[in-house]
């Protein structure tokens, strides 16, 4: 290294501080999540009694799982400064595809989860493509393919639903085959999800090199940062997430497949993202803040049915809690401007 | 200085890079040896950037070869351009807001163990760097979005050497940074050449190249003249080189009636920008002011128009007293400002050429006050299309369908329909064809001729002397020197960029 420098100030020396240079463990905002989250649980238990029993709390964590494990992908790209609207459509496109394959052919767990983690990469690899090297907004881009995505899965459904689904996803499901020792498997898989994206975000150059693209993409481009390939990944493994989250709404329903299933869902997504503190303006934001996010949207919706309010209550609670979120992140923006 | 070696450590030859049509540079040559300072100079669009852009890997040149080290070596990339150790400091920082200071310098180039970052190792390193800059330790692990715009220039220095740097191309450093600072660029530009680093330095002021550089490239429209060592010139010299032997036609003198001044400045100041301001300008006068990007010479235009509150000193608008809340306030009492970003600031460009043109004067098109009368808006817009020669094949044409110098001509279109008794124009013909700045330039002919007074703050060397009765130079927030229509460009420049000294050497 040419510039090695000497080493000339005895301030370097003896110092304990280089750990500390790591990104923060929790931010401030997990933080308030959690005791949001926390006082959220103790009011609604004294509210309604049943509400910290397994029997309430395990199905509300099972709703968690797909938002999360989707919200994970969508973190990736609001830190580059992207977002994917298509979501929904993309459920709704790897559910019905898988679910026919399932009923027509009988294929095993595995490879049906395979192949609806394809199928979801697949759509992902679409969005990204379109979004890295197409230069057009990514709220655009993913607006069209939704209204694409939305079209193919209807013709796959044609005009029926689909019928006579086999049990193959109930591992995923709610009842007592989606649990071992009483953890829901799908929210067991969400957790090592998190905990690696976690990892590969805090920790991996490429993962860092995310919140260089969404902080100031000419900036990334010029420091060596391979931005293309980095924002298709993103969208790519979004789509696979996708999929794998349809396997989870699957066994979560009935034995019939809707033509409305995910129908919705980006917008959930979005909202535990945004509310878990990443910021849609890009280059910041963790996935532990999504989990949160996400739970803090189940909570708020299960426990406005729970208490039998009107469920319209719950989208209220949820917008202004999106609106505190963006708000907060604005008004930060903001005031760095003016120093 | 080190060693002086025989091999350049780049030879870049025979560079030409055209953009569309239009000539960036030709055949430009530029060679750097280790261990010095090499400072590029040239006015704005000589084609400075385009170069460093290319060594930079930023650009693709269209002819030429480059070698390093004496090997032919091609640069297709920025990754490229890193690995021969390229490193560029940019005008603006280019930085990562949210990402601390260790991460913003490490960025693209981590120490890694496997595919992870290796945190220990880069702290190891950190420290020596922010002392290098000159920012204290504590600053490592904060964001750099919230550091101070010098701040922020500071860490883009240490991130480009902490590289391997072989080259730093350093484009304008001192533009933003105080004299304090400056000086601290300096000691790290010193300690790098005595590592055998190449260093490409670009600046506007002259007068820092005596104190920096070994030795001058000098730029100009596109071509590379000559090299010079810095013993062989001086600023004057300099300047003389940068401007070439062009004549500008001189603007006749005119006399102005001993009439009550419509604007003056009295010792304003503006914060630590502006700095004892006196100026005067009389209806029918127009008044040239110049000066380099950091100089204050866009805050003079700001502070009039109310964007930027003078903190002493006082201005007299037709003889009384003003002060401007904002621009509104400004121009209610008659003063416009066309800026200089008109991309950003001046036009609506989905909108049509008729509504851009009218919403500069809408109570004119009012009978009754919120209305507009569409007639009469197409009439005014048509006679205006017509008066200046406004290429397009109807009125309600986009205004972003138009070249840069039809939209420009909308825009002070725009200021006749109210024939303000002041005009402000920043860059008036900034990025337009010759044709279209001749129009321009004789539009603000008119205006003036008509009674407004009109300010141009211009970097055009021969713009400013082509329209202006007067110019004064601007320099570290201070007028420098004041020129009548027998100035040349060489006075110009160099008193903009440091041969006649203001400095307070108290």
């Amino acid at each position: 290294m040419s510039t090695n420098l000497e080493s000339r100030s005895p301030a370097t020396d003896g110092t304990p501080a280089p750990r500390k240079i790591l990104p923060s463990l929790v931010t401030g905002q997990e933080g308030v999540l959690i005791g949001i989250i926390a006082v959220l649980w103790i009011l609604l238990g004294l509210l309604t009694p049943a509400f910290l029993t397994s029997g309430s709390i395990l199905p509300l964590l099972v709703a968690v799982a797909p938002i999360a494990l989707i919200g994970v992908g969508m973190t990736f790209i609001i830190i580059t400064a992207g977002i994917d609207v298509s979501v929904a459509a993309a459920i709704m496109v790897t559910a019905v595809i898988t679910s026919q394959t399932m009923v027509a052919t009988g294929i095993p767990l595995i490879p049906a989860v395979l192949l609806s983690i394809g199928v979801g990469a697949l759509l992902g690899l679409v969005n990204g493509l379109l979004v890295a090297y197409g230069k057009i907004h990514a709220i655009i881009i993913t607006f069209g393919t939704a209204n694409v995505f939305q079209f193919i899965g209807l013709r796959f459904f044609g005009s029926s639903t689909v019928n006579g689904l086999p049990d193959t996803f109930d591992v995923f499901g709610r009842g007592e085959a989606g649990r071992t020792l009483g953890i829901p498997h799908s929210f067991a898989i969400t957790l090592l999800v998190v905990a690696v994206a976690w990892w590969y975000l805090r920790h991996a150059a490429s993962g860092r090199h995310l919140f260089a693209i969404g902080g100031n993409e000419n900036a990334a481009r010029l420091a060596g940062i391979k931005v293309k390939p980095l924002v298709l990944m993103t969208y790519v493994i979004t789509g696979a997430l996708v999929g794998l989250a349809a396997c989870f709404f699957i066994g979560q329903g009935t034995s019939t497949l809707e033509q409305s299933v995910g129908a919705g869902r980006e917008l959930l997504v979005i909202a535990a993202v945004v509310i878990g503190g990443t910021s849609i303006l890009g280059g910041r934001g963790t996935v532990f803040g999504t989990l949160l996010g996400a739970i803090l949207v189940q909570t708020v919706t299960s426990g406005v049915t729970q208490l039998g309010w009107p469920s319209q209550l719950s989208d209220l609670f949820v917008g202004v809690a999106i609106i505190a979120a963006v708000g907060t992140d604005i008004l930060r923006e903001r005031s760095r401007r003016k120093s | 200085m080190s060693e002086q070696s025989t091999t350049p450590r780049i030879a870049m030859r025979g560079i030409s890079k055209n953009y569309g049509g239009v000539r960036a540079i030709r055949q430009a040559e530029l060679t750097v040896q280790p261990g010095t300072v090499h400072a590029l100079v040239g006015e704005n669009g000589a084609g400075k950037s385009t170069l460093i852009k290319i060594l930079a890997g930023a650009e693709q040149p269209d002819t030429g070869t480059i070698e390093f080290d004496g090997k032919a070596v091609s640069i297709t990339s920025t990754t490229d351009a890193i690995k021969l150790g390229v490193q560029t400091v940019y005008q603006e920082p280019q930085l990562f807001p949210e990402l601390s200071i260790t991460e913003n310098i490490f960025i693209g180039r981590e120490i890694k163990r496997g595919p992870r970052v290796d945190w220990a190792a880069q702290a190891a390193q950190i420290h020596e760097l922010l002392d290098m800059i000159g920012l204290p330790h504590k600053l490592a692990t904060a964001p750099v979005g919230d550091l101070s715009i010098a701040q922020q220039q500071q860490v883009s220095i240490a991130k480009a050497v902490a590289g391997e740097a072989s080259i730093l191309i350093l484009d304008e450093p001192s533009a933003i940074l105080t004299d304090t600072e400056i000086s601290v660029l300096f000691s790290i530009v010193r300690r790098l050449t005595e590592r055998g680093v190449a260093v490409i330095y670009i600046t506007h002021r002259l007068d820092e190249l005596f104190e920096i550089a070994d030795t001058v490239t000098v730029m100009r429209d596109g071509e590379t003249l000559d090299t010079y060592a810095i013993q062989d010139l001086t600023v004057t010299k300099i300047a003389e080189l940068m401007v070439g032997g062009i004549v500008t036609e001189k603007r006749e003198v005119r006399s102005f009636d001993d009439v009550v001044p419509t604007l003056e400045l009295h010792n304003v100041d503006v914060g630590q920008l502006l700095r004892g301001i006196d100026l005067q300008i009389r209806p029918g006068e127009i008044l040239g002011l110049y000066g380099l990007l950091g100089s204050g010479v866009a805050e003079i235009a700001e502070a009039v128009y109310g964007m930027k509150q003078p903190t002493g000193g006082h201005m007299l608008y037709q003889g009384k007293r003003m002060v401007n809340k904002g621009p509104a306030a400004a121009r209610r009492r008659g003063i416009t400002l066309v800026p200089a970003n008109r991309s950003a600031q001046g036009v609506f460009s989905f909108q049509s050429i008729r509504f851009n043109i009218s919403i500069g004067d809408l109570a004119k098109l009012s009978p009754l006050k919120g209305w507009i009368n569409r007639r009469r808006e197409r009439e005014i817009a048509l006679d205006l299309i017509k008066r200046l020669g406004v290429k397009t094949p109807n009125e309600n044409q986009p205004i972003s369908a138009m070249s840069g110098g039809n939209a420009q001509k909308v825009v002070i279109a725009r200021q006749l329909l109210s024939t303000p008794k002041l005009l402000i124009l920043a860059e008036p013909t900034q990025g337009v064809d010759v044709g279209a700045k001749e129009e321009i330039h004789r539009l603000i002919g008119h205006l003036a001729e008509s009674g407004t007074a009109v300010l141009v703050v211009t970097t055009d060397l021969a713009e400013v002397l082509r329209i202006s009765d007067r110019v004064l130079v601007v320099r570290e927030g201070k007028i420098a020197a004041e020129f009548g229509t027998d100035a040349t460009q060489v006075d110009i420049l160099a008193a903009a960029s440091g041969a006649i000294s203001t400095r307070n050497e108290s």
